[in-house]
């Protein structure tokens, strides 16, 4: 019996933290989604980095996995700076700029998931190192404009 | 009265001091040294263009690209050496008193957002190198925009004039870069290239009640000086974790984020980054060795 007793307590705890969990995830606002989505892209470029730096053997379908993730993300990440969400409770580096040139922002992201399916589709070790430097610079060329420096 | 004497010797005081041209040995320069200096100054970065100009070469520093600081908006000048609009025709000494006193040639104090605060750890001989590689540039006929600061034109001459106030309250001291004997030529040359021509402490030391840089937090991060975001520390980079070794922070320095090092295109890093990569690469050996070693 208190065993039971402790059991389904111990079932209801864990019911209730998945909801918060859940719930939690609902109500996370622009800013929190765009930083998880930034973390995805962070993840999927330094496994890609770690192969140009020779942390890591060249497979090509482990460099397609990260390439499309990547793309998937940034292509994912034009939806979550929407008018409204250039500050709040977080403290975001989103510039300013963001929304003063939306369509120029939002070009510069379909340019980086253009040359990310590029990378998804290299096979050759060869042609790893090119395609990641176009890649890189496409990360490059929006955190000059629109990030705002940080510790 | 008393008031007026104060304000003539106040005036007195803030005139400029710039150096005799008895005071330059003579010097074979380098063009190569000048160019590999010019990027290593970013010369280039803040002397652009404007963004809208379509016409303009964007690889020759004609200037004209606003530069937004707490104080007002600037428009770095034209330094091509074109002889109307541009510093064709310096002499050495003048370009000397320009880059490492902040010095023009008519006598007037520049403003400190060009970073000759940095720029006068430079030796003479690499100033000149500097000049004699500007010197081949293609002159560029382009007139200088006036800095749009916030009470005009008069305020502007007196500022100007304050300015020599500014540099003995700051404690503006133009003298050379001097060797730690204690330490090996690498970190030497790194140190060099860091505080001098590389002007890294202009953002990423804070700054003090005079709005110069605080030398006891030398390189310690702070608020961005454009005034929006955060710059970075530089010192602790081992065990904080951010750059495992020189060779790291050197790869970081060749390639920023086309090797997926994140924190190297914004606030202004993305160019000076870019002129890393093209330095030659025991430059950026030397500069990540120095870097590294700040405690």
């Amino acid at each position: 019996m208190f065993f039971r007793l402790v059991s389904s307590s111990r079932t209801a705890v864990i019911g209730l933290v998945a909801v918060i969990g859940v719930t939690g995830a609902a109500f996370a606002g622009p800013i929190e989604d765009r930083q998880a989505n930034m973390k995805n892209v962070g993840k999927a470029m330094g496994a890609l980095a770690a192969i140009a730096k020779k942390e890591a053997p060249f497979d090509a379908a482990v460099v397609n996995t990260n390439a499309t993730a990547l793309a998937d993300n940034v292509k994912e990440a034009k939806a979550h700076f929407p008018d409204g969400s250039e500050t709040g409770d977080k403290e975001t580096w989103a510039k300013a700029e963001i929304w003063q040139n939306k369509a120029d922002f939002e070009a510069k992201a379909d340019k980086s998931v253009e040359v990310a399916m590029q990378m998804a589709a290299v096979t050759d070790e060869a042609d790893f190192g090119a395609a990641l430097g176009a890649l890189g610079a496409t990360c490059k060329a929006c955190h000059e404009d629109y990030r705002r420096p940080k510790e | 009265m008393a008031g007026g004497v104060a304000a003539t010797a106040g005036w007195v005081i803030a005139a400029p001091d710039p150096l005799p041209a008895s005071a330059l040995k003579p010097h074979t320069a380098s063009i190569e040294n000048g160019k590999r200096l010019y990027t290593a100054a970013g010369c280039l970065s803040c002397h652009l263009p404007a963004k809208d100009n379509k016409q303009a070469d964007m690889s020759l520093p004609s200037g004209g690209r606003v530069l937004k600081t707490p104080a007002g908006a600037f428009y770095p000048p034209n330094i091509t050496p074109d002889t109307e609009t541009g510093i064709g025709g310096w002499t050495g000494i003048q370009f000397i008193n320009a880059v490492k006193r902040g010095i023009s040639p008519d006598g007037r104090h520049y403003l400190p957002a060009f970073p000759y605060t940095s720029y006068s750890k430079m030796s003479d001989a690499d100033v000149l190198d500097i000049k004699a590689y500007m010197d081949t540039l293609k002159p560029v006929q382009a007139e200088n925009q006036p800095a749009d600061l916030p009470l005009g034109l008069p305020v502007e001459t007196a500022m100007r004039r304050g300015l020599g106030i500014w540099k003995i309250a700051a404690g503006f001291d133009p003298t050379e870069f001097v060797k730690d004997a204690s330490k090996d030529d690498i970190w030497n040359k790194g140190a060099y290239l860091v505080q001098g021509p590389g002007h890294c402490g202009e953002c990423h030391t804070p700054r003090d009640w005079a709005m110069a840089m605080d030398t006891s937090r030398w390189m310690a991060g702070g608020p961005h000086p454009e005034g929006d975001g955060k710059v970075p520390s530089l010192r602790n980079l081992k065990s904080r974790g951010r750059f495992k070794d020189a060779g790291d922070l050197a790869t970081a320095l060749e390639f920023g984020e086309t090797l997926g090092y994140d924190k190297m295109s914004s606030g202004g890093m993305a160019a000076v980054q870019t002129n890393m990569s093209k330095l030659p690469a025991e430059d950026r050996t030397a500069i990540a060795t120095y870097l590294m070693s700040l405690e």
